[in-house]
């Protein structure tokens, strides 16, 4: 066995190390790095700047606990922006396990730091199961899909809701998912009734949806944690997915050299029939 | 008549949210029916998630009972349903630890046990997607040269630092990926998977309407 042959077959705890390493070091020594915003970030950005004051926002919680870390700071930069626009929010979720939850804490954090009412100025309706149906079904009547918001108050009551019927009152939709829901808000809600809408999702999940905002169907898109990242910087809120900015960097470089090293490793070693190999 | 009557009510709701979508549900009765069978819809959904609770509830309690493998951990699943499941449903009018409220016991668990534990698990990812592309990701041939080529090109143009070694190159290079990766190759191949995909979900939804697929009755 040559140095090349134990190269590539070097354990895979040493990797781990090298990855624990690289995900600490920035917490340990953080630093800035400029974040240059990509187009797709700043038509969403624009598109709700272009908002009249006072408009009604739906924006959604469609992500679950595990992917909060590049999902959540758009919410936080999302709601910065609306709140700052004197915006109308209502949040939604088509997810079961802490949607309605994330979306309490995330808008009512946001809504403390501009004084913003509930019932007045945002509404959580939370969630309902059967996502088409509920989607489709607030095109006509949001009310008969949602007769209370999360805690049980029927919209009747909340006087933000009183004018909002169903899509048509509805100025943007700014949908943050880490599933394929967000082709459901498209193809049912964009190619139905028309209503514009921009979406943040994780960076595995954005190479899909730039078709859609290239056909017009999107406006503007974030993917994954650069993109929180990118409209942190655009609201002027530089937040945690700045800061990640540096482990994910880091990470990133650790896996090229991994790859580099591992090829490098397959080309000059004796050994090449490396399947079956355990990760 | 157990095939008969499904098949004959998945016709009729499909047939009826296909044509009221040509209807104004404000002023016909077709566009009428089409809300009144969305609001059934989500109520239907509702009972399913408690006929989820009822199955999962049922596969742990027989796995406990009858001490299998692993039967510990079934118990732990029943626990956590439970423990999870019931102070949600109690009124909070009880007591303010009811319900599904900031301070209530499901928050608090939800918060501190439930969200921190399905972070952890999709955070040790970044462990093995790092020692399986150290193992696996070799340039064997030339597709899976391109493929790793390109991986590189849009890894680095992803994080600051990455995107920085770029512009040592070119100071348009990230804005070429962006232009011909991203909305160029990448684009054109997800178009190709969405009109694909798209095509197969409008076809297979015929079949269900016309009752050639009954594998949703359990049925060849």
């Amino acid at each position: 066995m040559n140095f090349w042959d134990k190269i590539s077959s070097l354990d895979r705890r040493w990797i781990y190390l090298l990855v624990a390493i690289a995900v600490i070091l920035p917490l340990i020594f953080p630093a800035d790095f400029p974040v240059r915003i990509t187009p797709e970030a700043t038509q969403l950005y624009e598109a709700i700047e272009a908002l009249p004051d006072s408009s009604v926002v739906l924006l959604t919680f469609d992500y679950y606990p595990s992917s909060t870390a590049e999902t959540e700071p758009m919410s936080f930069a999302a709601l910065h922006q609306l709140f700052r626009k004197d915006c109308r929010v209502f949040t939604m979720t088509t997810i079961p396990l802490g949607g309605p939850s994330i979306a309490e804490r995330v808008t009512r954090t946001v809504a403390q730091e501009y004084g913003k009412q509930y019932g007045i100025d945002f509404v959580n309706l939370g969630y309902k199961a059967n996502y088409v149906a509920v989607l489709k079904g607030m095109g006509t009547s949001i009310e008969a899909i949602y007769p209370t918001d999360n805690s049980g108050t029927p919209l009747a009551q909340l006087p933000m809701m009183q004018n909002i019927r169903n899509y048509k009152d509805v100025s943007f939709i700014f949908a943050v998912a880490d599933n394929a829901i967000v082709e459901y808000w498209i193809s049912i809600v964009n190619a139905q009734y028309g209503t514009p809408i921009g979406a943040g999702v994780t960076a595995v999940s954005a190479p899909k949806y730039y078709s859609f905002v290239s056909s017009g169907q999107m406006t503007g898109l974030l993917g994954g944690m650069k993109g929180a990242a990118e409209y942190e910087q655009l609201v002027s809120k530089p937040a945690i997915a700045m800061k990640g900015m540096g482990i994910q960097s880091l990470i990133h470089l650790l896996i090229i050299g991994l790859v580099l090293v591992g090829n490098i490793g397959y080309f000059f070693g004796k050994k090449k029939g490396t399947r079956g190999i355990s990760v | 008549m157990r095939t008969t009557v499904p098949v004959i009510i998945a016709f009729l709701s499909g047939i009826v949210m296909i044509v009221s979508f040509f209807f104004n549900p404000d002023r016909t009765i077709l566009g009428q029916i089409e809300s009144e069978v969305l609001v059934w819809v989500t109520i239907v959904g509702g009972f399913t998630l408690l006929l989820g609770v009822v199955s999962i509830t049922r596969v742990n309690f027989r796995s406990v009972r009858l001490q299998k493998e692993g039967w510990f951990f079934n118990l732990l699943t029943l626990i956590s349903i439970f423990v999870m499941a019931i102070p949600s449903i109690l009124p909070v009018s009880w007591s303010p630890l009811f319900g599904d409220r900031e301070g209530s016991i499901y928050d608090w668990l939800f918060t501190n046990v439930d969200s921190i534990m399905m972070q952890t698990m999709f955070g040790l990812l970044a462990f093995y997607i790092a020692s399986a592309a150290y193992r696996a990701f070799r340039a064997r041939n030339a597709e899976a040269t391109i493929l790793l080529l390109t991986a590189v090109l849009v890894m680095l143009w992803r994080v600051p630092m990455g995107e920085a070694f770029l512009r040592l190159f070119s100071d348009d290079l990230p804005q070429w990926i962006n232009s011909y990766v991203m909305n160029g190759a990448n684009m054109s191949v997800q178009r190709g998977i969405i009109i694909g995909a798209a095509l197969g979900a409008a076809s297979m939804s015929l079949r269900i309407l016309l009752g050639i697929e009954r594998t949703y009755m359990g049925k060849g």
